[in-house]
């Protein structure tokens, strides 16, 4: 037994869970991010997958697969207290992220720290202060029921029985899954089952949570619940920490202070979602819809040349990009009443993450593209020669 | 400093090994027919033997002393074999079926080691071991009349010093197991081999001078050989001290050789992002 596993325990003393609106009056208590010390520190992290028993295939002059890279040179902090957002397609390095984090996996080069800890050197502390919800339900004892599953976890990370128990009662009501207590896990829902993975992960009271597509399968009104507790962990005394990955960007613009954008292995942008968006689209786009007026009316009347203007039926449909600044909107709204119109309703859309998501990885696209047309290109050279 | 760590460090793995236990012990009562048609299992085996002792009644050859009851020598062998396959395959199997089931994942989340891992999902495989080891014996004894004599606590030192050296071999067939998942030659060897091999069902004089050889090479021979001396011999330690010797040696070299190879293959996994896969 290792002396660091004594050092462990004294990460999973029980922390009192805060319910809902009763950390709404620390808000003031929780420190700004840019103000708040590194929880997690990610230097030049960089993964690639060797080829298993390479050398061996080698040696038999056997083809076998190229290393894949998963991760390329990726640095960002995640500040205490902070909600970070990672979102990425499928396979673009998400869940090997996550996974070198949690010491399941370890990097090939570059290295994170979780609260000062190293994830290779002190795994073992650097696990206690992790709660990991994954969205793999496999990773729960399916002829165990519920609360057995969470009593054995518990005991895995150290929680004398009286606490554990009172843990999980407290766990069990905050998640509303007290009903389902004494059911086989494999009986249990989907939704459910997700919940059981969050409850887990809360077990010790980690300081940092890492949390994959946590709402994926639950239901409108508990994937909201969810998304409240996660946002009041964060308010917390002491404060959670929790990188947050999901293909929902909207639960990620909800909840996240910063996001990272993630593509083929490397961080492509990193910063606040509303930053974001304006180094996407600096203008916004406006919907005005009028009555009282012809289309061919509004089109005269207007002071912006560039709005797009369509009838549908009695309504006309204004179109126009501004700054946000501007008063272009004003003006344009004051030209419609002044000429008799009636503003049905008036709408402002603005760049969304998946606007931004989806421009990193047209940039992708075309530079993969590039890299292959160069490829077929040098190819044809070496051939001519 | 040092000594509250330990003691604190010493606390956790005896729970974390409880933990696994009652784990193991919940799943086994959820299967509750499995339990009572093994010990069936091991009824029908032993009246099995009996009757074809019966076969031998009289007739036992008396050069080899410890087959002159071959019901005794049968049972004493089964029962110790059941103990040493566990001590043997325990480990491997404890990884392998966390990685099917795939919880190892939430597992190895929580601050565990992986040997303290392998150790604590092992216990139970120990305790249902040593259960039906004990029902072998006692139906003997029960039913059929067979005597055991000697020193008991001789005989248990016997045992756990083999069963030692296996789950050293084992900590190897884990190993293996963790880095190519399926295909284990030290099961092939061991598990197929022993019952061949070890002398559990015939004297290995019988193997002759070339499969003797091979008889000699495993650590499961001198086990099965040293309990039956000192359980139906009745022999003491000075007349043991051979295969004891023997037993020691074995284990001097391969429990440090396997832990070194545990601790590369478990970092080669972690390297290959592979530890959670079957």
């Amino acid at each position: 037994m290792k002396a660091t596993d004594a050092e462990t325990e004294r990460c999973t003393d029980v922390q009192p869970l805060h319910r809902r609106g009763d950390t709404e009056t620390k808000r003031d208590a929780h420190l700004a991010p840019e103000t708040a010390p590194v929880a997690v520190s990610i230097e030049h992290l960089s993964k690639t997958y060797p080829v298993p028993l390479a050398r061996l295939k080698q040696f038999f002059r056997r083809k076998s697969a190229r290393p894949v890279e998963a991760l390329r040179d990726v640095s960002f902090d995640i500040k205490t207290g902070e909600v970070f957002g990672l979102i990425g397609r499928n396979g673009a390095g998400k869940t090997t992220l996550t996974k070198i984090i949690a010491t399941l996996v370890q990097p090939t080069t570059g290295a994170v720290k979780v609260r000062g800890h190293d994830s290779v050197g002190d795994e073992q502390l650097v696990r206690a202060q992790i709660g990991l919800a994954s969205a793999e339900e496999r990773s729960f004892y399916w002829r165990l029921t519920a609360e057995q599953n969470l009593v054995f976890f518990a005991r895995l990370y150290g929680l004398p029985d009286r606490a554990a128990r009172t843990r999980i009662r407290e766990l069990l009501a905050l998640i509303e899954l007290e009903e389902v207590a004494r059911r086989r896990f494999g009986e249990l829902s989907t939704g459910n089952k997700q919940r059981m993975a969050v409850a887990r992960a809360l077990l010790n009271s980690p300081p940092i949570l890492l949390l994959d597509e946590p709402t994926r399968s639950l239901d409108p009104l508990a994937a909201a619940r969810l998304r409240a507790l996660i946002g009041s962990l964060a308010r917390a005394t002491p404060p959670v920490t929790i990188l947050l990955t999901s293909h929902n960007l909207a639960e990620i613009e909800e909840l996240c202070e910063r996001v990272a954008i993630i593509g083929r292995g490397r961080i492509r942008a990193t910063g606040t979602p509303s930053k974001m968006r304006a180094l996407h689209r600096q203008q916004e786009r406006v919907r005005i819809n009028v009555r009282g007026v012809a289309a061919s009316r509004v089109a005269e009347i207007l002071p912006d040349a560039h709005a797009e203007v369509s009838a549908h039926d009695a309504d006309v449909l204004i179109t126009l990009l501004r700054e946000p600044s501007d008063d272009s909107l004003d003006r344009t709204l004051r030209a419609l009443l002044a000429d008799g119109a009636r503003v049905v309703s008036c709408e402002t859309e603005r760049a969304t993450l998946l606007d931004v998501l989806e421009s990193y990885e047209g940039e992708e696209t075309e530079a993969e593209a590039q890299r292959l047309e160069g490829g077929r290109k040098e190819g044809e050279k070496g051939g001519e020669r | 400093m040092k000594g509250p760590n330990r003691l604190r460090g010493l606390r956790l793995l005896l729970g974390r090994v409880r933990a696994f236990m009652v784990r193991d012990f919940q799943l086994a009562l959820s299967y509750r027919l499995q339990f009572f048609f093994k010990m069936l299992e091991v009824l029908f085996i032993v009246t099995t033997l009996y009757f074809i002792s019966q076969i031998f009644a009289g007739q036992a050859v008396t050069d080899f002393a410890q087959w002159r009851n071959p019901l005794a020598a049968w049972l004493t062998g089964l029962a110790v074999l059941n103990y040493f396959m566990t001590g043997f395959s325990s480990l491997a199997t404890a990884i392998r079926s966390e990685q099917m089931q795939g919880t190892l994942e939430g597992v190895l989340m929580t601050p565990i080691s992986v040997p303290t891992l392998i150790v604590a999902s092992s216990a139970w495989d120990f305790v249902q071991a040593t259960f039906f080891s004990f029902f072998y014996l006692l139906i003997g004894w029960l039913f059929f009349g067979v005597q055991y004599r000697g020193n008991f606590l001789l005989a248990l030192l016997i045992l756990i010093l083999t069963t030692l050296v296996l789950a050293s071999i084992g900590i190897l067939s884990a190993s293996f197991a963790i880095v190519f998942k399926r295909g284990d030659p030290f099961a092939i060897l061991l598990g197929t081999g022993a019952a061949l091999f070890s002398g559990v069902l015939f004297p290995t004089q019988l193997l002759g001078s070339a499969f003797g050889r091979v008889s000699s090479l495993l650590p499961m021979t001198y086990g099965v050989d040293g309990i039956r001396r000192v359980l139906i011999e009745g022999q003491g330690f000075n007349e043991v001290r051979a295969p004891v010797s023997t037993l020691c040696l074995f284990l001097v070299v391969l429990l440090p050789f396997s832990l070194w190879v545990f601790a590369r293959a478990v970092r080669r996994a972690k390297r290959e992002g592979s530890l959670i896969q079957y």
